[in-house]
C-alpha cells in the first residue's frame, strides 16, 4: 500500500523543551494507534502531521506534498483536538456549520454535511442547546462531530476516548473501526491500552520524543529480545506437565502460580515450546483448559519499551 | 454487610435520579458502572451522607445512612473524581491534616501521613507544594487522602482518570492490594471497563437510577460452547479434522480461530488433533462474553 | 525479629471523640495566614496603636511625672470609656481590622471552591456547621488579638498602675462594653469575609470586594450626606455603622444625631444575608455535578 503520510527527520523544539526529535516514517491506510506516556510527544507530533505546527528540522508530506503551509490540503484532514476547548456560547449546530464553512461549502451543502455528522454522534436532539450546557460526554462528541463533518480522508483524534462513558466508548470505537473499510487513514491516540488494541494492531509508541516502536503489536512483541515470552497453561496437573519439559533447553523459568491449577512459563522458543504441548498433554493424559500468552499485548510492550 | 441499602429514591427536582436501588455487597472490590447520568455519583453521595434520600433506607458498615453520616464517614475513605486539594500546604500537611479532620489524634495523623505517602509512592516529592504536582501526583495524593485514617471502605471515583499508561497500572496496582486485604471494602466506579475487570471481582450496573445487573463478573460472563484458538503451522489438516467432528469455524481478521463446538465435545481433542498434525496452539481459551458486551447487555443496548 | 510486610499496612491507633473538631481548620488557617510575607510585615504593625494607648494609660497615672512637660492639664489623657472608644470604635482602627480580615479571610472559602476542597472536607466526619465554625475562628482569633485583647489588657493595666480599684468602681461594666463590642464587631467582620469568600473562586477579586464594598459604602455615604444633608444616609456606610453601635456601647455620644439601634439593625442584615448565601454556596458545590 502507498504511504499516505510521510515524515523526514521531523524534530521539534518549544523553546530549549523537546518536543519531537528526529521522527521518520511512513504510515498507511487503516488504522493506527499513537500511545506514549504523558509528555513524550504525541500531541506535538499529531500537531506536526496535521499542520498545524512547524517543525524546527524535517519535513512532513501527506498525500507526497508538503503540509506545512499547504492550506488546500487541510480539507483532506479531520482534527479532534484533546483540549476540551469550545466557543462555549455557540450552540452545537452553530459549532459545526462554522466550521465547515471555512471549508468553503455552500450553505445547503453545510447544513446537510453538519446534520449527518451530528447524527452520527447522536447529538441531533441536542444541536441547538449552547455548548456551555454540554455534559463533558456531548463535548467530546461534539469534537469528534467536527472532525469527521467534512468526510475528511484523514482523521487525527488526539484522546477522543476521554471522559466517555461505556457506550459512548463503544459508539466511537465502532465508528473508528467502520471508518477502516473505506480506506481512509485514522490515527488515534489513548492511554487506554486495551481500547487501542480493540480498535487496531498497528501502533506507534513515542518515547521521549523518539518513536520506540512501529508495526503490528505482536510483531514488535517478538523483537523484544531481553524479555523472554511467557506463556500461561492452565490444566488438570501442572506439575505433572511441568516435569516433562523441565529439562528441555529453551525452558528459562517455570512457576506456579498463586492462581488455580495454573503454569507459567518463560522460553526463549516459542515455536519449540508449543509444538511440544499437544503431544505432552495427549501422551500423559493432562487435560489443558486454557493456553494465554500474558505478555503478548500492548500493556506489555508498553511497559518492556518504555520500563518502569 | 458493609454496604446494604434498599429501596433508595432520590430525586433532583423533577429529574429522577435514583429510582429504588437495592444493595447487599460485603466483600472485595466492587465495581459500579453505568453510562452518564446512570445515578452513580449521586448514589455514592447517598451512601457518604453528602444527600439524604427522599425514600429507603440504608446502612454502610452498619451505620444508618439517614442518622449516623458522620460515623460513616469516619470509617469511609473517598477519592473524588476531579482534582482537588488544599493550596500552599505541602502533600504531608495536607494528608495528616485531613486524617486529623476524620478525628486522628494529631501526632498519629502526621505518622500516618507519612506512611499513607509512602504507600503511594509519593516518598520524594512530600514536602512539596500540592500545587507544583503533575496529574499522576495529584491522583496518588488523592489516593493516600482516601487512606490516612484506615477506612474500612474506600469509595473510588474515576481513579484512573487523566493516567497515562504507566501512571493508570500504578494505580490500579495499588488498588488491588489494597482490597487483597480481606477487612477492607473497595468500591470503584470507573468508565473504563478494563480496569473494572482487572481490579474488581463483582460489578453493579445501574441504569436510568435503576438497578441494571449485578453479581459476580466471573459468573456474569457467559461461557459458551465456543473455543478461541491461535494456531501455527500447517492449518489445513488441522481444520479439516475439526470440521469432520462437525465443529463451526470462523477466523477474525487479526488470527484469531473461533471453534463452535457440538455438543458432548472433549476439548482434548483438541490437542489430539494438534498432535497428529503437528500444528502449535499457540492460543487456547474457552470463549466467554466481555465485561463491555455484558454492560451493553445490562443497559439495554446493541 | 521482625520484618515489616510489603503492601498496605493498617494504623493501630484509636479516633478520638473531639469536642471541636473544627480546630484543625482553624489551626491550619492561622498557620496559612503567618506564612504570608506580607502579613508577617503588615501584622506587627496592626498592633502598635494598642502599644500607643497602653502607654497612654501609663502615663495618665504618672501624670505628676510628666507635669513639667506641659504648662496646662492634659485633657486628652483622661481615661474613661470614651478612651476605649477611641481605641476600639474610630475608623482607623476599624480600617485595620478590615486589612487584616482581607489577609487572613479573603482566601478561606473561595480557595476551597477553586481547588474543589469542599468534597475532602465534607467527606470527613464534619458538619457543615463544623466547617463555618472552624473557618470563623480564624478571622475571630486575629480580630480578637486586635480588640479584645488589648481591650481587657488596657483595663487590668489600668487597675495594675492606679492600684486602687477606683476605676473598675467608676466604670463596673467597662469590661462588658469591651466584650460586647469586640463580639459584634468580630462576628460582622467574620459574616461579611466568608460571605463575600464565598461569591468567588478568586482570592484576589475576593481581597479587591472586601475592601471595595468597605471603601465605597463610605464614599457613597459621603456623596450622598454632601448633597442632601441628611443623617440617615450614613447608615449606608460599614464604617458609620460601626462606629455609632460602638459610641453606644461605650455610653459615648453617637457621631451622626440618628439611633444607633438603625445602624445594629443594618449590620444584622449584612449578617442574615450573608449567611444564607454562604448556606447556599456551600451547599451547592456538594451537590452539582
Amino acid at each position: 500500500m502507498k504511504p499516505i503520510i510521510e515524515t523526514q527527520h521531523l524534530s521539534k523544539w518549544y523553546g530549549n523543551v523537546l518536543g519531537l526529535s528526529d521522527v521518520t516514517l511512513e504510515i498507511e491506510p487503516g488504522i493506527t494507534g499513537i500511545l506514549g506516556p504523558n509528555g513524550a510527544g504525541k500531541s506535538t507530533f499529531l500537531k506536526l502531521i496535521t499542520g498545524q505546527i512547524k517543525p524546527n528540522i524535517g519535513t512532513c508530506s501527506i498525500k507526497g506534498k508538503r503540509i506545512w503551509n499547504n492550506y488546500p490540503l487541510f480539507s483532506f484532514i479531520g482534527f479532534c483536538p484533546e483540549q476540551d476547548a469550545f466557543f462555549d456560547e455557540l450552540t452545537g449546530w452553530q459549532f459545526v456549520t462554522g466550521l465547515l464553512r471555512l471549508h468553503h461549502y455552500s450553505s445547503a451543502e453545510r447544513e446537510d454535511k453538519a446534520q449527518k455528522a451530528l447524527e452520527i454522534v447522536e447529538l441531533v436532539e441536542d444541536k441547538d442547546r449552547v455548548i456551555k450546557s454540554y455534559s463533558r460526554g456531548m463535548r467530546q462528541r461534539l469534537k469528534f462531530a467536527q472532525a469527521i463533518a467534512h468526510d475528511p480522508e484523514i482523521i487525527v483524534l488526539d484522546e477522543p476516548l476521554n471522559g466517555l462513558d461505556p457506550l459512548g466508548r463503544r459508539k466511537i470505537i465502532r465508528l473508528i473501526k467502520s471508518y477502516k473499510g473505506e480506506g481512509r487513514t485514522i490515527m488515534v491516540s489513548s492511554h487506554v491500552l486495551p481500547e487501542i488494541e480493540a480498535m487496531t494492531k498497528r501502533i506507534i509508541l513515542i518515547h521521549q520524543g523518539k518513536i520506540f516502536a512501529q508495526g503490528d503489536i505482536h510483531y514488535i512483541r517478538d523483537l523484544i529480545e531481553t524479555h523472554p515470552h511467557i506463556i500461561s497453561i492452565k490444566c488438570s496437573d501442572p506439575r505433572r506437565l511441568a516435569s516433562n519439559f523441565i529439562q528441555e533447553e529453551f525452558v528459562l523459568n517455570v512457576k506456579f502460580s498463586s492462581a488455580e491449577k495454573t503454569l507459567l512459563v518463560e522460553t526463549n522458543n516459542r515455536d519449540k515450546f508449543f509444538s511440544l504441548i499437544p503431544s505432552l498433554s495427549v501422551k500423559n493424559n493432562i487435560e489443558v483448559e486454557e493456553i494465554t500468552s500474558p505478555d503478548d499485548n500492548l500493556q506489555a510492550v508498553f511497559d518492556y519499551l518504555v520500563g518502569k | 454487610m458493609s454496604i446494604e441499602v434498599n429501596d433508595i429514591h432520590f430525586n433532583y427536582g423533577k429529574i429522577k435520579a435514583l429510582d429504588g436501588v437495592n444493595l447487599d455487597l460485603s466483600q472485595g472490590a466492587i465495581g459500579l458502572l453505568g453510562p452518564n447520568g446512570a445515578g452513580k455519583s449521586t448514589l455514592i453521595r447517598i451512601m457518604l451522607g453528602f444527600l439524604s434520600p427522599d425514600r429507603g433506607e440504608g446502612r454502610i458498615l452498619g451505620y444508618d445512612i439517614k442518622t449516623e453520616q458522620e460515623e460513616i464517614r469516619r470509617y469511609v475513605g473517598y477519592m473524588p473524581e476531579d482534582d482537588c486539594f488544599i493550596p500552599e500546604l505541602d502533600a504531608v500537611s495536607f494528608t495528616s491534616y485531613l486524617g486529623e479532620l476524620s478525628g486522628m489524634p494529631r501526632q498519629e495523623a502526621m505518622k500516618r501521613a507519612h506512611e499513607a505517602l509512602y504507600y503511594v509512592g509519593l516518598e520524594e516529592s512530600r514536602y512539596r507544594k500540592v500545587e507544583t504536582y503533575s496529574g499522576g501526583m495529584k491522583q496518588r495524593l488523592k489516593l493516600a487522602q482516601a487512606i490516612v485514617h484506615d477506612p474500612r471502605l474506600i469509595f473510588l471515583d474515576e481513579p484512573t482518570s487523566g493516567l497515562d499508561p504507566q501512571g493508570r497500572t500504578e494505580i490500579l496496582d495499588l488498588i488491588m492490594d489494597i482490597s487483597s486485604k480481606k477487612d477492607i471494602q473497595v468500591l470503584i466506579s470507573s468508565h473504563i471497563l478494563p480496569d473494572i475487570e482487572l481490579t474488581c471481582s463483582y460489578v453493579v450496573i445501574l441504569n436510568k437510577g435503576k438497578l441494571a445487573a449485578q453479581g459476580e463478573i466471573s459468573k456474569l460472563k457467559e461461557i459458551r460452547d465456543l473455543y478461541e484458538l491461535k494456531i501455527k503451522g500447517e492449518a489445513q489438516g488441522f481444520l479439516r479434522k475439526l470440521e469432520e467432528m462437525k465443529c463451526r469455524l470462523e477466523e477474525t481478521e487479526d488470527g484469531l480461530l473461533k471453534v463452535y463446538t457440538p455438543p458432548g465435545y472433549n476439548r482434548q481433542e483438541f490437542f489430539r488433533i494438534a498432535a497428529e498434525e503437528n500444528v502449535q496452539l499457540r492460543h487456547f481459551v474457552k470463549s466467554q462474553s466481555s465485561l463491555e458486551d455484558l454492560f451493553a447487555d445490562a443497559v439495554g443496548v446493541d | 525479629m521482625t520484618i515489616k510486610e510489603k503492601g498496605y499496612a493498617h494504623w493501630d491507633g484509636e479516633f478520638l471523640d473531639k469536642k471541636f473538631p473544627w480546630w484543625p481548620i482553624t489551626r491550619y488557617g492561622i498557620k496559612l495566614t503567618f506564612r504570608k510575607k506580607f502579613f508577617k510585615l503588615v501584622f506587627p504593625m496592626s498592633l502598635l496603636p494598642a502599644v500607643v494607648f497602653l502607654a497612654g494609660i501609663y502615663v495618665s497615672e504618672r501624670l505628676e511625672d510628666f507635669k513639667f512637660m506641659f504648662r496646662d492639664s492634659v485633657p486628652f489623657l483622661q481615661i474613661d470609656p470614651a478612651y476605649f472608644k477611641t481605641y476600639l470604635a474610630e475608623s482607623f482602627m476599624i480600617f485595620i481590622m478590615l486589612i487584616t480580615v482581607i489577609f487572613c479571610g479573603a482566601g478561606l472559602i473561595s480557595d476551597d471552591l477553586k481547588h474543589n476542597a469542599l468534597q475532602l472536607y465534607f467527606s470527613r466526619p464534619l458538619k457543615k456547621r463544623d466547617y463555618f465554625l472552624g473557618k470563623t475562628a480564624v478571622i475571630v482569633f486575629f480580630l480578637f488579638i486586635l480588640t479584645l485583647v488589648p481591650g481587657l489588657i488596657f483595663i487590668i493595666m489600668k487597675l495594675i498602675f492606679s492600684g486602687s480599684f477606683k476605676f473598675f468602681l467608676s466604670y463596673p461594666w467597662l469590661p462588658l462594653s469591651v466584650i460586647a463590642y469586640s463580639v459584634l464587631v468580630t462576628a460582622f467582620f467574620s459574616f461579611y469575609t466568608l460571605f463575600i469568600s464565598s461569591l468567588s473562586k478568586n482570592r484576589r477579586y475576593v481581597a479587591i470586594l472586601i475592601f471595595g464594598i468597605y471603601v465605597s459604602s463610605d464614599i457613597f455615604r459621603a456623596i450622598f450626606y454632601e448633597n442632601f444633608h441628611n443623617h440617615y444616609f450614613s447608615l449606608l456606610s460599614i464604617s458609620s455603622n460601626i462606629q455609632q453601635v460602638g459610641a453606644a456601647i461605650f455610653n459615648q455620644k453617637t457621631p451622626h444625631p440618628i439611633h444607633w439601634i438603625l445602624s445594629l439593625l443594618v449590620l444584622t442584615a449584612i449578617c442574615v444575608l450573608a449567611w444564607f448565601v454562604l448556606k447556599k454556596k456551600v451547599r451547592g458545590v456538594e451537590i452539582v455535578k
